[in-house]
């Protein structure tokens, strides 16, 4: 227990400190309107994140979520809209279908051996361009009243989206931390041979963590779908750098076996709430997207040269 | 003979690290045309004294003398323009580029501001041709050998036309003609004035080889140059502090055969060798580089498929094909390179021991991280690993430790074999008798070794019996007792030359 504190402490340290700044410097960052906006706001990308950082951690990269949720988004609006399914079965499709997507990037990674950077680019392409094939390419809306509701409704005051990042997570943690597939992907993201003469099935593991993206991507398309009540083949275009952008300010190392996953909501938060505050300031986006680029690289850097650092200050208070 | 002033001279130098004062009030003289011997464990702070000579590293205190004259070498850069050349123990060659390239690389020959390819390659070969070496400068450094990119590494240094040559554990990766290579062409250099700083843990070729040695420990200097006497049972109380029976063999082989090899054969040249092994021995497989121990091994442990013969393990005939089979039934490889193919550096320690038989904490999905840390723990006395090992990544372990908790490993998964390839291979002194004494602990235990081991006083003073390989085959088994290491040796040698 006490090592997990240590390990969220510094990522949880840099959220604090930015929300600080951003309740100092603007007026309403606090309100329980802003704050459950913030929410809504993040559950997407958090979701997303969980995938990349299981597949980071097994020692891989994912490109495709952003390509796959556009493709998802208008399977289940197709299948909604145009075949009138029931929400119910449409919702298990869509899951169901993002794991395939998943296995199909994990097969082609494991099996026959393509770097996952290649796999997943390829993946980035052809999912969004499989996406256009419905309905001559342009977006379906008005879904379905009821599936706007699973998105922007609330328990005690609390909103849905909340309850189901903190289910994922909490799923995520427990099988990294106590199953053994969980534990096998950091031992195959940090070295695969030694995995290999540990008798773990290395392929195996890397198409499960792609699998676990993959169903990922496809809550993450029901949210986005049930957040527009629609589906567009220009949805999550850039959601898949967000997603690894959250891992990597969490600290999860894209050398792969180094990282935890609790980390990972925590960058998505602090991303968001960078972004918040400088949207309250009435910074313009083109500026926003460079204090993000700076915080990746600052964020990092601490990571990068923490032993340096630790020994500069030991030095100083000397 | 080694001129009045010294070459080189580091005069009470101290360098601190948060928390370990790595060299302490060191001094050290180095002269032209003399092999200086730099001993210790690992940690004694070798590494660090080297790394000041060669720039990497700034002392807090003391000074630097070239030639009685104080001098600054605030970068690696400034050593190079001195005259110092260091050859690390990690490599720093570029696998994707020819030998003549990394030979040349940093001064590479020039002809009208253009890369002159054919200096650059008539540089190369006589470098290569004057350390007797036979490699093609035209071929890329990825497609060598370990032993041959060590030379190459080596050639590289020397082209720089280093005053003073710095090695760090140069011989690791190479086999018995390599060595001797290497070793005359250190004393044509001395011959030539150069001045070499040699670390070695072989202790048997640093004997050999050099002419004076200091012996470092805790980061000082417990005896310098001028009162080391060059032998080994010297040296080696002079590093440990304390004087430990070297070789702590205990005999528990008993008459019950565990494993049956019959003229077995794979694709990865082994073929028609034969052996049994004793419950309670350990029983060596002797021989030189590339003579296929290693490959035997492999096959046994279930990574290359047997093309021919059988295995019978525990009297029922076995065949593996994966390690993960092997393993259910107890047999455990410890490989060669630790580092690529042994330790998550990622993880601490214990989730290292335990990542081969994780169902062995619980079901498939509910690890008993408790049961984890009780084993852990319980490894961790047994073999008397630091305790660091709990909350620390094994990679900020020693060599010592990190071998132990390879080997700890396989004993939380139950083995009863262990294929034990080149165990003692960079860790220092202090650590090597704690193997031992662990090898001891697993016979004793009723488990069974296959020793691989280049060194030949480990193998014949740790082996009840010895197989000599050869040409993967299995040339002759003799009861330890009856082979001297004259006899190993010169086994080898034949093999040497008759593969050239």
């Amino acid at each position: 227990m006490s090592s997990f504190l240590k390990e969220i402490a510094g990522p949880s340290a840099a959220l604090l400190l930015v929300a600080l700044l951003v309740a100092l410097t603007t007026r309403n960052f606090l309100d329980p309107g802003n704050i459950s906006n913030l929410i809504l706001q993040v559950s997407i990308v958090a979701i997303i994140a969980i995938g990349s950082t299981m597949v980071i951690l097994a020692g891989g990269i994912d490109l495709s979520p952003g390509s796959a949720i556009a493709l998802m988004t208008m399977v289940f609006a197709t299948l909604i809209k145009f075949y009138g399914w029931p929400l119910l079965p449409a919702i298990i499709a869509v899951l169901l279908l993002g794991l395939l997507l998943g296995l199909i990037n994990g097969a082609l990674t494991a099996y026959v051996r393509i770097p996952s950077f290649i796999t997943t680019l390829a993946a980035l392409s052809a999912f969004r361009g499989v996406a256009f094939m419905f309905n001559n390419g342009s977006p379906i809306f008005q879904l379905s009243p009821v599936l706007e509701q699973l998105f922007y409704s609330s328990v005690f005051g609390i909103p849905l989206p909340l309850f189901y990042v903190v289910i994922c997570y909490g799923l995520a943690y427990w099988f990294l931390t106590y199953t053994a597939p969980g534990r096998a992907i950091y031992a195959v993201g940090g070295n695969a041979n030694a995995a290999r003469l540990s008798s773990i099935n290395v392929e195996r593991v890397q198409l499960i963590a792609f699998a676990i993206a993959g169903a990922a991507a496809g809550l993450g398309a029901i949210l986005m779908s049930a957040r527009l009540n629609s589906g567009s083949p220009n949805y999550g275009v850039g959601l898949e750098l967000a997603a690894i952008a959250a891992a990597v300010i969490g600290g999860t190392s894209l050398a792969g076996g180094r990282g935890n996953v609790i980390n990972t909501v925590i960058g998505a938060m602090t991303i968001v709430v960078v972004q918040n505050g400088l949207n309250l300031n009435a910074v313009p986006t083109s500026a926003q997207n460079v204090v993000i680029g700076a915080i990746i690289i600052i964020a990092v850097g601490i990571d990068m040269w923490r032993s340096e650092l630790l020994g500069f200050f030991a030095r100083r208070n000397k | 003979m080694p001129s009045q002033v010294p070459l080189w001279e580091l005069r009470n130098v101290t360098k601190a690290f948060p928390g370990v004062v790595a060299n302490d009030n060191v001094s050290v003289a180095l002269f032209s045309g003399e092999i200086h011997g730099l001993l210790g464990e690992n940690g004694s702070g070798k590494s660090t004294l080297i790394k000041i000579i060669s720039g990497a590293h700034q002392p807090d205190s003391g000074t630097i003398l070239k030639n009685g004259a104080p001098v600054g070498i605030p970068s690696p850069a400034a050593a190079r323009a001195h005259g110092i050349a260091t050859v690390f123990q990690e490599f720093s060659l570029v696998p994707t580029l020819t030998v003549a390239e990394n030979i040349c690389l940093g001064r590479l020959p020039l002809r009208h501001q253009h890369v002159d390819w054919d200096a650059m390659r008539k540089r190369a070969e006589q470098m290569l041709t004057r350390m007797h070496v036979k490699i093609d400068p035209a071929a890329v450094v990825a497609s060598l050998s370990v032993a041959e990119q060590q030379l190459v590494e080596i050639a590289k240094a020397l082209a720089a036309d280093a005053r003073m040559l710095i090695l760090d554990e140069p011989t690791t990766a190479l086999g018995l003609t390599e060595i001797a290579q290497l070793h005359s062409l250190l004393k044509r250099l001395k011959a030539a004035g150069t001045a070499v700083l040699y670390i070695s843990h072989r202790l048997d070729e640093v004997v050999e080889l050099v002419d004076v040695a200091t012996i470092m420990k805790d980061g000082r200097i417990v005896c310098e140059a001028a009162e080391t006497r060059i032998d080994i049972p010297f040296i080696v109380r002079r590093m440990i502090g304390e004087i430990t029976e070297h070789f702590p063999k205990e005999e528990t082989s008993r008459n019950e055969i565990v494993l049956d090899v019959s003229a077995i054969a794979t694709q990865n040249r082994v073929h028609d060798v034969s052996f049994t092994v004793l419950r309670g021995e350990v029983l060596g497989l002797g021989g030189v580089l590339g003579s296929g121990r290693t490959e035997i091994a492999r096959a046994v442990f279930g990574i290359d498929r047997l093309t021919a013969g059988e295995i019978r393990w525990k009297g029922k005939r076995v065949e593996f094909s994966s390690p993960e089979e092997a393993i259910r039934a107890g047999i455990a490889y410890v490989p060669e390179n630790r580092k690529s193919d042994g330790l998550f550096f990622n993880l601490t320690g214990f989730p290292n021991m335990s990542i081969a038989r994780l169902d062995k904490l619980g079901g498939r999905f509910s690890l008993s991280l408790r049961r984890e840390t009780e084993e852990g723990q319980r490894l961790v006395e047994d073999l008397e690993i630091s305790p660091a090992a709990e909350t620390k990544t094994v990679d900020l372990l020693s060599g010592g430790n990190q071998q132990k908790i390879v080997i700890g490993r396989w004993l939380f998964a139950g083995a009863e074999l262990f294929i034990l390839d080149e165990p003692t291979q960079g860790i220092d002194i202090g650590a090597k008798v704690a193997i031992y004494k662990l090898i001891n602990t697993l016979t004793r235990a009723g488990h069974s070794v296959i020793l691989i081991s280049s060194d030949h006083d480990e193998l014949l003073a740790m082996s009840d019996r010895i197989a000599i390989i050869r040409h993967g085959r299995v040339e002759a088994v003799r009861h330890a007792r009856e082979i001297s290491k004259l006899d190993l040796v010169r086994a080898s040698n034949a093999n040497l030359e008759d593969v050239a």
